[in-house]
This record gives structure tokens, C-alpha cells and sequence, in this order.
């Protein structure tokens, strides 16, 4: 299960989570589109093979997923996860996953790209996340020998990855400054510096929740020290000015937003029906009321936790007959009156 | 800003266009832009790409008919890509694609990435060559590095042909430069 969640960081509270990732290709075999079954499944056996001895890498063990055998459902789950992105999900060929127990650390063999790295950290701890994927790099790298060039630096399938093969992304809480009107100003700003940042909505089509994930948009000719130092900063000040923003919500509407936070919270505890919308947009309440310390819980809440709780693929999982589109609204509301706390 | 599509939700995505070299910077919210057919390539909003469906756009787009019939029959030796298949895909077949294709795609690259030089990390093993020691020509310099500094004249005078659109003189660089790559390696 994906503990690395529950963890809040006290000091970016609107940050949600940091995210690395390095795209690798091993040099004896041609990039994973132009690889056929075949080969595809022994450069998959000799890569596990060499990495037999990863358990004890960042301290953590590790099982090793064959993603060719799990199905759709399990998939879905760990792009709910953040595992997996949706391209590698479609993907036929056959492909395995290193990944460690806590979730926090993957190894995708034979994805887009022979090798990614992944680590996921709580909060926004981008230099800490960037840290262990250099450590889970050179650990792969000192027994695989990785496609190289002195120009164009790490040589990636799509060019949009080459040259460090370094994504940094951190997911942000943006609830407030969202609304505001100077935001697309900020977003173009962001562009700028070669930041992108959108949405992410789950499985609707909008953003629900106002939950936004910043990266970086170039990985060649930057350091990838100074590209994580780029991503962390703008989530840093993204999360200041979001806090800016509720601080004068405060001062002047302070009943507004209470009225507005506890209305959410008995919605959440009591609904026998919620959409993705209307869950995602009522968390979003309790997410920025628990880190504004307007609402008390009996028990400590992880609202991470429960977003991850109440997407399509958990719930459809938790429960032991395929869900229509009502059945799953059904489900979502008795998955939040379980897990969500009484006030105290 | 408004989404320019719908004009009711923020946008959220900005992506640059460019065709026939005019850039067209353009704003959607995450719903339009994902309705919208960029191509084959749409599952690109909820990936890990967003610019991938793009260059094929700018590659192709950018890309003078004349030089891309001259180019189409490019093909990666060692895994069979065409030059026609990656501007369709955006997608390299193997390490080698990028030496193969390097003349055709070094611009864009670096339209994309704003650089085409890397910056960074090394694999270990890997010698760390002082990028800065190989542009200022010693007069003591060793036989590695003067072929070094040929292959880096040669490849000013490849791009300066390429400009120019001379294809006979970038194919004669192009030759020459291989010629001294492939020398090299075979004296280590
Ligand atoms: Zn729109
Ligand atoms: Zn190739």
C-alpha cells in the first residue's frame, strides 16, 4: 500500500507531494517501441536478474510486478497510485515493475523507456526525492550500461526526456488562489520559467478539488539540481501565496469559510451519494480547513489518503461486484462516512 | 485568462504552435484541450509528455518540402526508423536514431528544450570531458583533441550548410565527421 501518503509536511501544507523521475535506456537493446516480444522479455529477465540484490537500496525491499500479468483493475489502481502513468497502462508488450513495499520507490522496466525511476516523497521534499532517485540511478547504472551521448546527455525515446531524463513534479492545493483572477496570470508567469502546471481530475474532466500539478517543462541543459531546485521553489511560493490568500479569506469571511468547511464536512459524513465532483471539491474544504486548524478531528485525517480512497479503481476493488455508475457514487459516500473521523 | 475554446473555464494549458515557422501561442482548460484532436497522441494531458504531440507538429510543420523529400529516406540503421516515422511519432527507436537524425532534428531539439547541450549528471565510467577545455584550441593538444576540434568545425560548417539548404556540402561533412568518429573509435 502507498504509506509514503499519510505523512503531511507541517511546513508546505497546501504541497501534497514530491515526485522524480529519471528515464534510463540500457545500450545493449534498441528503445522499447522498436523492441520486439521477445528480446523486450529477455532484457526484462537479465535487468531483474542484475537487480537481484536490490532489496536494502534506500532501505526499503522491494517485490518484483510483472505488469503484463496483472489486470486492468490492478493497473488502474497503481496510476490511481501515481505508479503508473496512463501510456504505460495501455501498452501491450511485456513489461515488469521493481517496486518498493511502501510504494515510494519504483522501477518501471520496459515502459516508455527501458528504465524508469520513480520516488515519491509526502510534502514537498523534492531535493530528498531527487537524492534517492540519484542514489536508485547510480545503483542501476553501475550495472547497466545506460545510452549516452556527451551532447545530448541521457538518450530517452521521446526527445521531450533527453538529455538528464529528470521530471520533477510536486501535486499542489490550490483552493484559493485558483479563484482568483490574477491566477491564469500566474500560471502564464510559471510558463515563463519553464514550469507547467495543470489540473489533475482524477477520473472527471474538469478540476475537481483544485488540486494542480507543477513540473518542469525542459530536461536538457539544466542541471538536474537546478532543475528540482526550480520545481521546489515554485511550489514553495505557489503554497505561500495560496496561503496569503486564505489568511485574508480569514480575516474578513472567516464564517463564511466555516460554514462553508463544516456544511462540506457533513455532506462527506452523511451523503449516501457522491459524485467524484462533489467528494473531491467537499475534501478539498476539509484539506484546507485541517491545514488552517479551523476543524478538529477524533483521529488524526490523511485527506490524501482518502482522495486516493474514493477514486474509480479502489472502490471498484473494495468491492466484490463490477460498480455502474450510481453503484460507484453509492460506494464513494460509504467509503467517506467510514473513513472520515468524528469532530471533537 | 478564458480558455479560448470555451470561453467559460480558466485555462490551464498553454502550448506554443508553430507552422511554417509563425508561433501561435494558444490557451485551453484542461477539458477542451484534451477534446481536442491533437492527433494520435491526446493521452498525452493525462501522461508524462505534454509537449511529445506537439513536435511532431513543429517537426513537420517547421520542415521545408523540399528538404523533407530529401530527408525521407533516412533510415536508423539499427532499428529501422524512418525519418517519416519519427515525425509521425515523435518517438525515437534506439540510441543510435539520435546520431542518425541528429542534422535533421538538432534544431527542433533545441526549440524544445531551449538547449542542445546536456547539462548534469554523468554516468560513472563515463569520462567528464571539460566541454569548455575542447572549445578553446591548445596549441599542445593532444591527437584526440585535435580530431576533436575538427569534428566540432565540421559540424559548424554542417549546420551553416543545413541553413543554407547546401545538401551536398552538409553530406560531405556529414561523411567526413563519421569518417573521424568511427576512426577514433577504432584506435581505443
Ligand atoms: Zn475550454
Ligand atoms: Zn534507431
Amino acid at each position: 500500500m502507498s504509506e509514503w501518503f499519510e505523512e503531511i509536511d507541517a511546513e508546505r501544507k497546501n504541497v501534497v507531494c514530491s515526485r522524480v523521475r529519471l528515464t534510463r535506456n540500457w545500450d545493449e537493446y534498441v528503445f522499447p517501441s522498436r523492441l520486439d516480444d521477445g528480446k523486450a522479455a529477455e532484457m526484462i529477465r537479465r535487468l531483474c536478474e542484475g537487480m537481484k540484490d536490490i532489496d536494502g537500496l534506500l532501505g526499503l525491499k522491494y517485490d518484483v510486478v510483472d505488469l503484463s500479468q496483472l489486470g486492468e483493475l490492478e493497473l488502474r489502481i497503481l496510476r490511481e497510485h501515481r505508479v503508473l502513468n496512463s501510456s504505460i497502462i495501455k501498452k501491450k508488450a511485456p513489461m515488469a515493475m521493481l517496486l518498493s513495499e511502501d510504494e515510494s520507490v519504483s522501477l518501471v522496466l520496459n515502459g516508455a523507456d527501458h528504465i524508469r525511476i520513480q520516488v515519491l516523497r509526502a510534502g514537498l521534499h523534492m531535493a530528498d526525492a531527487w537524492k534517492m532517485a540519484n542514489e536508485a540511478d547510480d545503483y542501476v547504472g553501475s550495472r547497466f550500461s545506460y545510452a549516452f551521448d556527451e551532447k545530448y546527455g541521457y538518450l530517452t525515446s521521446f526527445p521531450t526526456n533527453v538529455g538528464t531524463g529528470l521530471r520533477a513534479a510536486a501535486i499542489v492545493h490550490l483552493p484559493s488562489l485558483s479563484l482568483g483572477k490574477k491566477f491564469p496570470l500566474l500560471v502564464s508567469d510559471m510558463a515563463r520559467f519553464g514550469v507547467l502546471i495543470r489540473g489533475i481530475c482524477g477520473e472527471g474532466r474538469e478540476n475537481y478539488g483544485a488540486l494542480y500539478e507543477i513540473s518542469n517543462q525542459k530536461t536538457m541543459g539544466q542541471s538536474e539540481q537546478e532543475i528540482v531546485d526550480m520545481v521546489s521553489r515554485v511550489a514553495a511560493q505557489l503554497d505561500d501565496q495560496e496561503n496569503q490568500v486564505r489568511e485574508m479569506a480569514m480575516k474578513t469571511h472567516r464564517l463564511v469559510r466555516e460554514d462553508e468547511l463544516y456544511k462540506s464536512y457533513g455532506v462527506l459524513k452523511y451523503a449516501r451519494r457522491l459524485s467524484m465532483k462533489e467528494a473531491m471539491s467537499y475534501l478539498s474544504q476539509i484539506m484546507a480547513g485541517t491545514a488552517d486548524g479551523l476543524i478538529r478531528f477524533s483521529r488524526p485525517v490523511s485527506v490524501p489518503r482518502l482522495i486516493l480512497g474514493i477514486q474509480t479503481a479502489n472502490l471498484q476493488n473494495l468491492s466484490d461486484k463490477p460498480l455502474d455508475k450510481d453503484e460507484l457514487d453509492a460506494a464513494r459516500a460509504e467509503y467517506l462516512r467510514e473513513e472520515l473521523p468524528q469532530l471533537c | 485568462m478564458l480558455c479560448e475554446r470555451c470561453k467559460i473555464r480558466e485555462a490551464n494549458i498553454q502550448y506554443t504552435e508553430v507552422f511554417n515557422g509563425v508561433k501561435t501561442d494558444h490557451h485551453f482548460c484542461a477539458q477542451c484541450a484534451r477534446e481536442l484532436d491533437f492527433g494520435q497522441y491526446s493521452s498525452i494531458f493525462e501522461g508524462e509528455f505534454p509537449f511529445a504531440e506537439f513536435l511532431s507538429a513543429l517537426l513537420g510543420g517547421e520542415t521545408p518540402s523540399k528538404r523533407q523529400e530529401k530527408y525521407q529516406q533516412i533510415v536508423c540503421p539499427t532499428c529501422g526508423t524512418t525519418y517519416d516515422e519519427f515525425v509521425k511519432n515523435s518517438c525515437f527507436g534506439c540510441a543510435d536514431c539520435y546520431g542518425v537524425f541528429d542534422v535533421l532534428i538538432h534544431d527542433n531539439i533545441k526549440h524544445i528544450q531551449g538547449s542542445d547541450h546536456h547539462k548534469g549528471k554523468i554516468p560513472a565510467g563515463r569520462q567528464a570531458d571539460g566541454e569548455d577545455a575542447q572549445q578553446t584550441a591548445d596549441p599542445s593538444e593532444t591527437g584526440e583533441q585535435s580530431v576533436r576540434s575538427r569534428i566540432q568545425l565540421l559540424e559548424r560548417q554542417l549546420k551553416d550548410a543545413l541553413r543554407k539548404e547546401e545538401y551536398e556540402t552538409a553530406a560531405w561533412c556529414r561523411d567526413q565527421i563519421r569518417a573521424l568518429k568511427e576512426g577514433k573509435e577504432n584506435d581505443v
